[in-house]
């Protein structure tokens, strides 16, 4: 049975141009590797970490979502529950870079209003392909009042920084509803039973 | 070790395939239990089922013939060629001296115009050359070369070349192109150094193809005969293991042919399912929104107490069986297992009811775990299905499409409303 072992839940979303690497960005925050050869997520992707912040237990669920626009009608619906928006680039590909203010544009339109958004710009490994300087992320970053860091999934780089940062951003703006455990996680009794023995 | 079970299915999968005229009615029956992989009649059977070889085996060499041909002008006229037929005539001419910048250039901001068409390919294009790298990275198969790659009738020095060689020009192309300028820190413009080619091909030769370029090739040209629908991503998942089936055949001819042969049937397998690929029909009768409740329904109907657990918990069908339905469940087990799964799905009569049989089946197999588990718990199961057994997924859909139709002989009078 399901115990409690989490003070708080946050739901984060990772969105952005298909091969970009939002789900090797995932794979590397939630079992710590690398794999060059992902398949091509089909709708939606899920998964869980649980992290501690400030002393507290934060159970992430974290929902990877397919990047190709024939999706959005099935992804964007997701967009509603979420606390935390990851909208990553590959920073080798202009046309990912090109496609931020549309990502921007959905946010918008189907997120919740308060949401917490951060830019990755990911593959920042790839020093000899690099197409977008990190000046211009960090340029669009800061004209849409948004963190942003560069990343690379491969080389392990501010991967787990960029999931701490958003997590503890959500943290900071104060407990409100949506951030209650999981109504699904009963029943209480023994999930005390459970806590103690785990 | 062989069971009787199965060497009695063997023998009379080799009698119906030795008619003149293959009743499809017993082929289905009989491969639905899976085509014995011993044999090497899969790709036959394949391509029975899917309609690309006629009941009769007198006309198969010359439909094979005819459609191969098709292929071998459409590659030439999509891949090999492009733009040429929308050209003017006299532009095609070299004799003619006419000037078809006149007509058409890389700016013309026409959408209708050569230039803009060929702009719009190529997004498309390096769309399907990311998905198509990726195809089964589990496995080799995919990225070695071909025994027999797509020739050009031969260029103007007489060597001949590859066709994947056009694309992987294209794409080349399209990634250094943008990667030719970028701003340097004081705002200025450089040109960096973009003569390495921007895209790896694991030290092919020009005169090699993978199997994945291959692919992509045939997905390139799909889209450009569909343009409607174009590629959607997961199209690559259908049409690989009917190119990893045929282009594996024991039998040397069809293997030559298999990139033809192969492109027919996904073509034909598309026409029944490309709905729900279109995301404009997602509401429709035939989209993938109603697949998904008429699922839900019918695991309802089947199993209420599971099917209420999974409303609890909020896990909603577009959770896993969006993937589940739109690329038959190749995503959820290995290729051996897909093949036997699709033997099944190709032999269903009134396709593809018995993969919604299949999905309610796979519910219900892990229903204890799934009543016992919490939200993440379940969606882990669900997105990492931890049944391999497709024999016994089989049987349990089995077990339910005949608890419906006893139904349904059950009520007479009203047999219409049980339906799902």
């Amino acid at each position: 049975m399901a115990k409690r072992s989490y003070d708080l839940l946050f739901k984060l979303l990772l969105i952005g141009d298909s091969g970009v690497g939002k789900t090797c960005i995932l794979f590397r925050f939630s079992d710590d590797a690398f794999n060059t050869t992902f398949i091509s997520t089909i709708g939606i992707d899920f998964k869980i970490k649980t992290i501690e912040l400030k002393g507290k237990k934060i159970k992430l669920q974290i929902w990877d979502t397919a990047g190709q626009e024939r999706f959005h009608t099935i992804t964007t619906s997701y967009y509603r529950g979420a606390m935390g928006i990851m909208l990553v680039y590959d920073i080798t590909q202009p046309k990912s870079f090109d496609n931020i203010a549309k990502w921007l544009r959905n946010i918008e339109e189907h997120a919740n209003e308060d949401v917490e958004k951060m830019l990755l710009g990911n593959k920042c490994d790839m020093e000899d392909r690099r197409a977008i300087t990190r000046e211009r992320g960090e340029d669009i970053a800061r004209q849409h009042g948004i963190r942003f860091l560069e990343t690379s999934a491969k080389a392990n780089i501010n991967v787990e920084r960029a999931f701490y940062e958003l997590s503890e951003a959500i943290l900071d703006k104060g407990p409100n509803k949506d951030k209650a455990p999981e109504p699904q996680s009963l029943p209480k009794p023994r999930q005390e039973l459970s806590k103690c023995c785990s | 070790m062989e069971t009787a079970a199965a060497r009695s299915r063997r023998d009379e999968l080799s009698a119906i395939l030795q008619q003149e005229v293959v009743s499809l009615d017993q082929l289905r029956s009989c491969c639905f239990h899976g085509v014995p992989d011993e044999l090497g009649l899969r790709p036959l059977c394949w391509k029975l089922l899917l309609n690309y070889l006629p009941e009769k085996k007198s006309k198969w060499e010359s439909a094979l013939v005819q459609q191969r041909n098709l292929y071998r002008v459409w590659t030439e006229e999509f891949i090999i060629s492009p733009g040429k037929q929308d050209l003017p005539e006299d532009a095609v001419d070299s004799s003619s001296r006419h000037d078809i910048t006149c007509d058409d250039h890389p700016l013309n901001p026409n959408p209708q115009s050569t230039w803009s068409t060929y702009f719009k390919d190529n997004e498309v294009l390096v769309q399907i050359d990311k998905d198509a790298r990726r195809l089964y990275p589990d496995m080799c198969f995919f990225q070695r070369s071909t025994e027999f790659p797509l020739r050009t009738a031969g260029s103007d020095d007489g060597t001949k070349m590859v066709a994947a060689e056009y694309l992987r020009r294209r794409i080349d192309q399209c990634v250094l192109k943008s990667n030719a300028i970028v701003k340097n820190r004081s705002g200025g413009w450089n040109i960096s150094g973009g003569a390495k080619r921007a895209t790896q091909y694991l030290n092919l030769s020009g005169t090699e193809e993978a199997h994945w370029e291959v692919v992509e090739r045939m997905l390139f040209l799909y889209a450009k005969l569909n343009p409607g629908q174009s590629y959607v991503q997961g199209m690559n998942e259908i049409i690989g293991p009917l190119y990893f089936t045929f282009s594996t055949d024991k039998d040397k001819t069809y293997r030559e042919h298999a990139e033809a042969d192969t492109f027919f049937c996904f073509t034909n397998l598309m026409a029944e399912i490309r709905d729900r690929f279109i995301k404009h029909l997602d509401d429709s009768s035939s989209g993938i929104i109603s697949s998904m409740n008429r699922l839900m329904g019918m695991l309802k109907e089947a199993d209420e107490v599971l099917w209420k657990r999974l409303m609890e918990l909020d896990v909603k069908p577009q959770y896993f069986s969006f993937r589940w339905l739109m690329v038959l469940l190749s995503q959820e087990f290995a290729l051996p297992e897909v093949l036997h799964l699709w033997d099944a799905l190709f032999s269903d009569a009134h396709r593809f009811d018995l993969l919604l049989d299949i999905c309610v089946a796979m519910l219900i197999l892990i229903r204890d775990q799934l009543l016992d588990g919490d939200f993440a718990a379940t969606m882990k199961l669900l997105q990492n299905y931890p049944i391999s057994d497709v024999d016994q997924i089989l049987c349990k859909a089995v077990q339910l499409r005949r608890r419906v139709l006893d139904n349904l002989e059950q009520l007479p009078e009203h047999p219409l409303e049980l339906t799902p």
